[in-house]
């Protein structure tokens, strides 16, 4: 690759990742918020609440490592 | 994990500039760093003289397979190559110098193994390479444990369990509980599963925590190894379905409930999500633990880049923290693989189970 396409790639590698992971942080932060009024609100469903927002947590970080995957192989490749 | 060689490299890489000044120490371990297989193109584990530019590539280099066990940069036994070529022909070589001198195979440029007649990968790569030693490792290692926990629970017969056996059983009840049975729906399936869903749970956390000693790899940190994982958990989800409800049912599934008129639109994207759903479990398993691995090489490798100890007061405390972040995500990735197998299961037996209760 051509030394300007290579430093476009790197550039496009750290802001993709950079808008992910501000995707994903506000994501699962109001999913954690959610899950602690459920919990306040209600606290025998607490252990449920918890269980859901793991699950949640964890699927929507999936999303956000395919992000990384398709960042890697632009800075490497 | 390079923690504790680390400070070693250092020493060493210091002990470069001064002139004619060894340590003790390490003159008794020199013979081991000699590498008895080292050939062009071959990434070095001794990481003392390697030029600034290259470090991190070095050091990230370490993150995949090797053809030999390295504990740091000792070097402790080489391990064999076995290739399978599409030819038929099984070839079996002790070291990797075995395998330059037999002729057949060379290392490319980027350290693969390429036939020398046809320049191509050969078919079927069987070696065992430091990864497959510690996956069985690990295996012989979670035998012996729950072969001695099952042996007391028989002798105790009901009474309170103590240690390792107690240890052992809280987590499979656990497991039992709270993610196979909740989530699968249906006790019948669960009970008959529940092998399947210790041995995943177990062989990730020990592949996990293995790779936080210094001087081991996590084999789960290859995608691999968890793509291997991912697709054994799609065949048991879909056999389980076929099983439990019958194939006519596992094609129903694929309509998703919705009425048959939609079906052109609604199967090919639940088939879509059919392979999704394992490729997810696949990716954030081997990103999980990749990931830990290389934000710790890169900050312990950013003292050996601007060679000064200015950068350790920075370092070290981070690395600390990210070592301490990275023992939680490995309990936390192995509960979410175990845990997201058991919900796909129970949604791909869907409303059936229900029904096959009420029949008895």
């Amino acid at each position: 690759m051509g030394e300007l396409a290579k430093a476009m790639a790197y550039l496009a590698a750290g802001l993709g990742v950079g808008i992910t992971v501000f995707g994903v942080g506000s994501g699962i932060g109001r999913l954690g918020a959610a899950a602690l009024e459920a919990a306040s609100r209600q606290p025998e469903a607490a252990g449920d609440a918890r269980t859901t927002m793991i699950i949640a947590a964890a699927l929507i970080e999936g999303a956000a490592l395919f992000a990384i995957i398709v960042c890697i192989l632009l800075a490497f490749k | 994990m390079y923690m504790k060689p680390t400070e070693q490299l250092f020493a060493e890489h210091s002990e470069q500039h001064k002139a004619g000044h060894t340590s003790r120490q390490n003159e008794a371990f020199d013979s081991l760093k000699i590498e008895t297989s080292k050939h062009e193109g071959q990434i070095s584990h001794d990481l003392s003289n390697v030029p600034q530019e290259q470090v991190f590539e070095h050091l990230l280099g370490e993150l995949g397979d090797h053809h030999g066990l390295y504990w740091g940069p000792y070097h402790l036994t080489d391990l064999p190559h076995m290739i399978y070529t599409n030819g038929n022909e099984f070839y079996y070589y002790p070291t990797s110098k075995a395998l330059i001198d037999g002729g057949k195979f060379t290392f490319d440029k980027k350290n693969q193994i390429i036939s020398t007649e046809t320049e191509s990968k050969p078919w079927f790569d069987l070696s065992i390479t430091n990864l497959v030693f510690y996956q069985w490792a690990v295996m012989l290692l979670l035998f012996f444990f729950f072969f001695i926990a099952g042996r007391k629970a028989k002798k105790s017969k009901g009474a309170a369990p103590k240690g390792l056996h107690n240890l052992l059983e809280t987590v499979i009840v656990y497991i039992r509980d709270e993610v196979v049975m909740q989530n699968v729906g249906s006790k019948k399936v669960g009970e008959r599963l529940m092998p399947y869903f210790l041995g995943l749970f177990f062989f990730i956390l020990g592949a996990n925590l293995l790779g936080l000693f210094p001087g081991m790899h996590t084999y789960t940190g290859a995608i691999g190894v968890t793509a291997a994982l991912a697709i054994t958990a799609f065949i048991v989800i879909n056999l389980t379905a076929i099983r439990e409800s019958g194939i006519k049912a596992w094609f129903h599934h694929l309509l998703g409930g919705a009425p048959a008129w939609l079906a052109p639109i609604m199967v090919p994207i639940e088939i879509v999500g059919l392979f999704t759903k394992p490729f997810a479990l696949t990716v954030r398993l081997f990103a999980n633990m990749t990931a830990g691995h290389v934000i710790l090489l890169s900050l312990v490798g950013l003292i050996l880049f601007f060679k000064s100890l200015i950068w350790a007061p920075i370092a070290v405390p981070f690395s600390v923290f990210i070592y301490f972040l990275e023992l939680l995500v490995a309990f936390l990735q192995a509960y979410i693989f175990t845990l997201l197998t058991a919900v796909f299961i129970g949604l791909a037996i869907g409303d059936h189970a229900k029904e096959e209760h009420a029949h008895h």
